[in-house]
């Protein structure tokens, strides 16, 4: 080998090196400072969901500065305005939830002493009491905290309403040079592939964050609003809880009924009206969900297996939990087009 | 004596000074310089020379060159493979890319393929177009930087960026890639009329010997 080729190989190499370790750095400080990647991410992904607007007032020839004012005051008047108007409402619901739970948890020992002693008198088989009370202090300790750390959340979510906006910002207005700069530092060999798989993740990223967020919003407005018009309690936090499990997908819609369906039952026995009422209206919102929302929105844009959704869920649960549950799905894209990738290097091309 | 030292003299003997130089002209003329500037300010005028872009208008030229990318390669470096999956269309702004095909019929004696020169394209000549229309293209040959090069390419993203953002600009940018696909294509057409027409001289002559 020649000294100018050696040289050659060197420089090539030191390239490949500088640019992983960029990626390298960047996780570490991520995962280092969470209090600045988790309003990173949170502005990453509204960048994904409004970077479309962007180009398409764009085309149309008004001034890029003047539609990223407009995005960002839109933007910020609608987290803002539900936050200050819901937050005290829901504030409210999960303090008086609070002191509504033993109600719950009578109810429900209640009812298991009664189905016990009923199939004890008929076939002779006495049931554990050890499973209900198992059950009604481990999800009285998971609600519980999740209810009293809602206000936390919501001051942590107030605390983001000032840094999101400001990183979504510079990533509307800077997203193209950061991707140009990140472009121009890419070793040759892999330039065109790399260029590709970012495009297509952060399209499909962006399609199923976008579908989900609208989906969610739509379920909880549906469920809240139901709720509101039978004038159950807490139909806010109701509203809130049945939204947010439902980012979670297949199993998320059940999760997010057991709580408006035990209430309800506690609330107002299994005879009223009003029980049946609940269970009607949840599952007329997951009905237009299955059948309106997700066929329109979601499907189209995550071309996944519902099996792989299914086990990339489970697996999700079982690593990281509910944050595992949510971000199971952008995982999983981003595993099949990595795979696709390896996959048509060996083998589509050799043929 | 150095000049320091005879500018120092001049004003102890109480000297006029000579005129000291203008900063201000020197800039203007060294920015007015043809020659002075990033080689990206001068693309658009790149882009005007080359003949399939000659339905873009000035303002349309410098706007498509906002989605160029300028890649630098070296000397025998390879700027893609043959049946790698493509995305992307170059333009050789500098430099020489060597086109070649490895023929899988042509195989040497220790059974390798040997890679065949098809043609080395200079500066203001392009490749790899069709990349930007087929989906899952894979292309047709290697392409080789024969020395130091500089090529602008535009990749599938960037089509779809420019579709959703500047659509006349995007048409017109499909327009001359249909332009350049289709004068390849008539002069495949022409080749292969061609040879139908050697062979069947052929099988006609070995008709006449049989």
């Amino acid at each position: 080998m020649t000294s100018k080729s050696k040289s050659l190989s060197t420089l090539k190499s030191s390239r490949y090196i500088f640019f992983f370790s960029i990626f390298v750095l960047v996780f570490v400080v991520l995962y280092s400072m969470p209090r600045l990647s988790v309003p990173l991410g949170v502005a990453y992904v509204f960048y994904l969901v409004l970077s479309p607007i962007v180009p398409f007032f764009e085309k149309f020839g008004v001034n890029r500065g003047a539609i990223l004012g407009i995005v960002l005051t839109l933007f910020l008047f609608f987290s803002f305005y539900p936050i200050i108007k819901v937050s005290t409402s829901v504030f409210n619901e999960a303090q008086k939830f609070q002191y509504y739970l033993p109600k719950v948890e009578k109810f429900l020992t209640s009812n298991f002493e009664y189905i016990s002693t009923m199939i004890e008198d008929k076939t002779g088989f006495k049931l554990d009491t050890t499973y209900i009370d198992n059950f009604l202090s481990t999800s009285k300790n998971t609600i519980g905290s999740f209810i009293y750390k809602i206000p936390n959340y919501l001051a942590s979510v107030v605390e983001w309403v000032f840094l999101v906006p400001l990183f979504l910002f510079f990533f509307l207005r800077d997203g193209r040079k950061l991707r140009n700069l990140l472009l121009n530092m890419t070793p040759n060999t892999m330039f065109e592939r790399f260029y590709f798989f970012i495009y297509q993740f952060n399209k499909k990223l962006g399609g199923y964050i976008f579908a989900k967020f609208v989906e969610a919003s739509l379920i909880g407005f549906i469920i809240t609003l139901g709720l509101l018009i039978m004038k159950v309690r807490f139909a806010f936090l109701l509203g809130i809880v049945a939204g947010l499990t439902n980012v979670i997908p297949y199993v998320g819609p059940f999760f997010g009924a057991i709580p408006a369906l035990i209430f309800a039952a506690t609330e107002y026995s299994m005879n009223d009206p009003k029980f049946s009422g609940v269970i009607f209206l949840y599952v007329i919102a997951n009905a237009i969900d299955i059948a309106l929302i997700f066929p329109i929105l979601v499907s189209r844009i995550v071309d996944l297996h519902p099996i792989v959704v299914v086990i990339s869920v489970v697996l999700g649960s079982q690593l990281f939990g509910v944050v595992g549950m949510i971000i199971s799905i952008p995982m999983a894209v981003a595993i099949k087009l990595i795979f696709s990738e390896i996959y048509h290097e060996i083998y589509a091309s050799r043929h | 004596m150095s000049y320091e030292k005879d500018i120092l003299q001049s004003i102890q003997d109480g000297e006029s000074l000579p005129q000291k130089v203008d900063l201000n002209i020197l800039k203007y003329f060294w920015q007015a310089s043809p020659v002075f500037g990033a080689k990206k300010q001068n693309i658009p005028k790149f882009l005007r020379a080359i003949d399939v872009f000659k339905n873009f208008t000035d303002n349309e030229l410098r706007i498509l060159c906002r989605h160029f990318h300028l890649r630098k390669f070296d000397s025998k470096e390879i700027i893609f493979k043959q049946l790698d999956l493509g995305v992307g269309f170059y333009l050789i702004y500098s430099g020489t890319v060597d086109i070649i095909v490895e023929d899988s019929n042509r195989i040497d004696e220790e059974d390798e393929k040997t890679p065949r020169l098809v043609v080395s394209l200079d500066s203001g000549d392009y490749f790899g177009e069709l990349a930007l229309l087929q989906e899952n293209s894979l292309r047709n040959a290697s392409a080789i930087s024969r020395d130091n090069t500089l090529l602008l390419g535009i990749f599938k993203p960037d089509v779809e960026e420019l579709i959703n953002i500047h659509p006349i600009i995007a048409t017109k940018l499909l327009q001359s890639i249909s332009i350049i696909i289709a004068n390849r294509l008539y002069s495949l057409t022409k080749e292969a009329r061609s040879m139908k027409q050697k062979l069947f001289e052929l099988e006609k002559e070995l008709e006449d010997k049989q």
